[in-house]
């Protein structure tokens, strides 16, 4: 009876924790990040969701300008899911008989390597190009690992579109052409048009590293584009990176049955994303005589269904050996007194709730956007937040991200 | 079996009770020890007294000493870190720093951060200072020559093994002519292999 209760005040401790978290992420749609930062400050994460907690903490540090902060606790996130990548058997057995959420998390795919691009603008905007740097390879390290077993799992257009940003920034057009191409690759691979800047990018690159030949074939591929290059180079190179929206939540999908022997109700509870028809947005860069439109570049919504997919087979075999070990256990409770059993089958009921957890609060999309220019204002507007307008001192490089959550514009400039 | 069941309660409270308590030990600073297989206090230490060693086992040395009749004064400029990991390499240059200046071998210049705060000092003493304690403007040691360097790495990974290869690379320049007259390299190559299970 004690045990009984001990295990549904831990489940009813862990499934206020996910509700809560699945509240805030739809809450942020709403509301400005700082507000949602603070009230996700004051609560202190379960053991088993540490790098949740810190994936969305930090990701809103970084929405809300506290790069510092928002690096310490992506770092957190990125150690926690490296040491829960081997797999461990008494999680396992937790999640077999009792339910998933009693694993730690150790985030998906697209996590591990979305950690990166985080970590790689609060090192750029905290002014510090060379650990931004290193985050980009560690990036492509991750990439290479996932890429083993499908070629798309855990591929991230955008991880090589802002490597391609930082090595161009820091004059390395070799690294930078390359990773133009791989974003170009994942992006024709999942059939996504290429956007503009992204072309531009490997024209300039490939026209700078003196690569005749890969200048011509992206010249014949985009003849506008190549005609637009040769004119006389602007004094500023502005990079602009645009976070729409919050990706979905996961739902839960219960089914409670009757036993064939009626003796028993039994339950099930699996994960899952609802579709839904999501209305991109995207800012616009202008500057007097041009006005760029942001193009995504990565479609994190869809990634992270994706992810979920791949999870199925294992989340399934899980989910039947829980029911089955569940039915035993209520078995063994009924043969020894019926009120017992009463109360095993409830515990069993309560018990299964599905896995919910996710880095519930990234964007929907990233987009990207380039523009040359000679004016020392450009204006940054997105339907949500209005205008910005941000000046561009004597250094003649600018990274801007903005997002559609906040009216916070973020400008790094060398 | 009250006792019994009391007994195994104690041993298993008396277990989760020592992993939960924090130990420290202290160690050797000397000691080699490898947690991540990451770069650490040791490849620091072991690369920079290799790689200065080396330097100063060279002909350069000898031929500056013979030319103008006094030991070179060296300053170690920039370390950049390209490799895949975070490494702080101002505890790799404070290591090539101690190393240069104990071989006795090379005048050693502060660096240009140092400098300028040992500037300002001097500008003050000049409004605040005694005349008989009163340091000069423009008395400095110039470097003859200035180390630069940077630490690269290639990472293979197969599923939870890891080979990890770092590659410092340093030279000394000229000051006077930008001429180099060293360059030094030194490999350190890891087998990382990470459990598949944990507890």
């Amino acid at each position: 009876m004690h045990k009984i209760m001990f295990v549904l005040l831990c489940l009813l401790s862990g499934c206020a924790a996910q509700h809560n978290n699945i509240k805030l992420a739809n809450q942020l749609q709403q509301e400005p990040p700082e507000k949602i930062l603070s009230i996700l400050s004051e609560t202190e994460p379960d053991q088993s969701d540490f790098a949740q907690y810190y994936l969305n903490l930090g990701y809103l540090q970084l929405l809300s300008g506290e790069f510092e902060l928002s690096i310490d606790s992506l770092l957190k996130a990125k150690n926690e899911m490296l040491s829960l990548q081997a797999t461990s058997i008494s999680e396992n057995v937790a999640a077999g008989t009792v339910n998933e959420t009693f694993r730690r998390y150790s985030g998906y795919p697209t996590d591990r390597v979305m950690v990166h691009n985080m970590l790689a603008l609060g090192y750029l905007f905290n002014n510090s190009i060379d650990d931004a740097r290193v985050e980009m390879l560690q990036a492509d390290v991750a990439m290479k690992k996932l890429a083993e077993n499908d070629q798309l799992n855990g591929q991230l257009a955008s991880t090589h579109l802002l490597s391609a940003i930082i090595y161009e920034l820091l004059d390395e057009r070799s690294n930078a052409f390359i990773s133009y191409q791989l974003a170009e690759k994942i992006l024709k691979e999942r059939n996504i048009s290429l956007p503009k800047g992204l072309k531009l990018g490997l024209l300039r690159m490939s026209d700078k590293m003196g690569n005749d030949t890969q200048y011509q074939y992206y010249s014949q591929q985009y003849p506008a584009l190549s005609k637009q290059k040769q004119i006389k180079q602007k004094k500023h190179q502005v990079f602009g990176l645009y976070f729409d929206g919050v990706v979905s939540n996961k739902v839960q999908q219960s089914l409670a049955v009757p036993s064939f022997n009626g003796k028993q109700i039994v339950r099930v509870s699996m994960p899952t994303y609802a579709s839904i028809q999501r209305r991109t947005q995207h800012n616009q860069i202008n500057d007097d005589k041009q006005q760029i439109n942001s193009e995504v570049v990565e479609n994190v919504d869809k990634l992270v269904r994706e992810d979920l997919d791949k999870e199925y087979p294992s989340i399934l075999l899980l989910t039947t050996t829980r029911a089955i070990s569940k039915y035993q256990l209520v078995k063994e409770a009924q043969d020894k007194d019926p009120i017992l059993g009463l109360l095993a089958n409830l515990a069993t009921i309560f018990s299964e709730v599905a896995d919910l957890r996710s880095w519930n609060m990234l964007p929907a999309t990233i987009q990207f956007s380039y523009l040359e220019t000679d004016a020392d204002n450009i204006v940054v507007s997105t339907n949500h937040q209005g205008d910005s307008v941000v000046e561009l001192a004597a250094p003649n490089q600018h990274v801007i991200l903005s997002t559609g959550l906040s009216d916070k514009v973020f400008h790094y400039e060398q | 079996m009250k006792k019994q069941s009391s007994f195994w309660l104690a041993i298993m409270a008396s277990l989760i009770l020592s992993a939960c308590s924090t130990s420290v030990e202290r160690l050797d600073a000397q000691q080699q020890i490898d947690l991540s297989g990451a770069w650490n206090d040791t490849d620091s230490q072991l690369v920079a007294r290799e790689m200065i060693e080396d330097s100063l086992s060279r002909a350069w040395i000898s031929k500056f000493v013979k030319s103008e009749g006094k030991d070179p004064a060296v300053i170690v400029g920039r370390v950049k870190n390209l490799s895949h990991e975070h490494i702080n390499t101002n505890t790799f240059i404070a290591n090539m720093e101690r190393e240069l200046i104990n071989s006795g071998e090379v005048q050693f210049v502060a660096s240009s951060a140092n400098r300028q705060e040992i500037r300002d000092e001097r500008a003050d003493q000049d409004l605040n200072a005694s005349e008989a304690t009163r340091k000069e403007m423009g008395q400095e040691y110039g470097a003859d020559f200035m180390m630069q360097g940077q630490i690269n790495t290639i990472i293979d990974v197969d599923g939870s093994t890891q080979v990890r290869f770092y590659q410092v690379n340093l030279e000394l320049i000229s000051i006077k002519d930008n001429r180099k007259v060293w360059i030094g390299e030194k490999k350190i190559k890891k087998l990382v292999k990470n459990s598949k299970l944990r507890g």
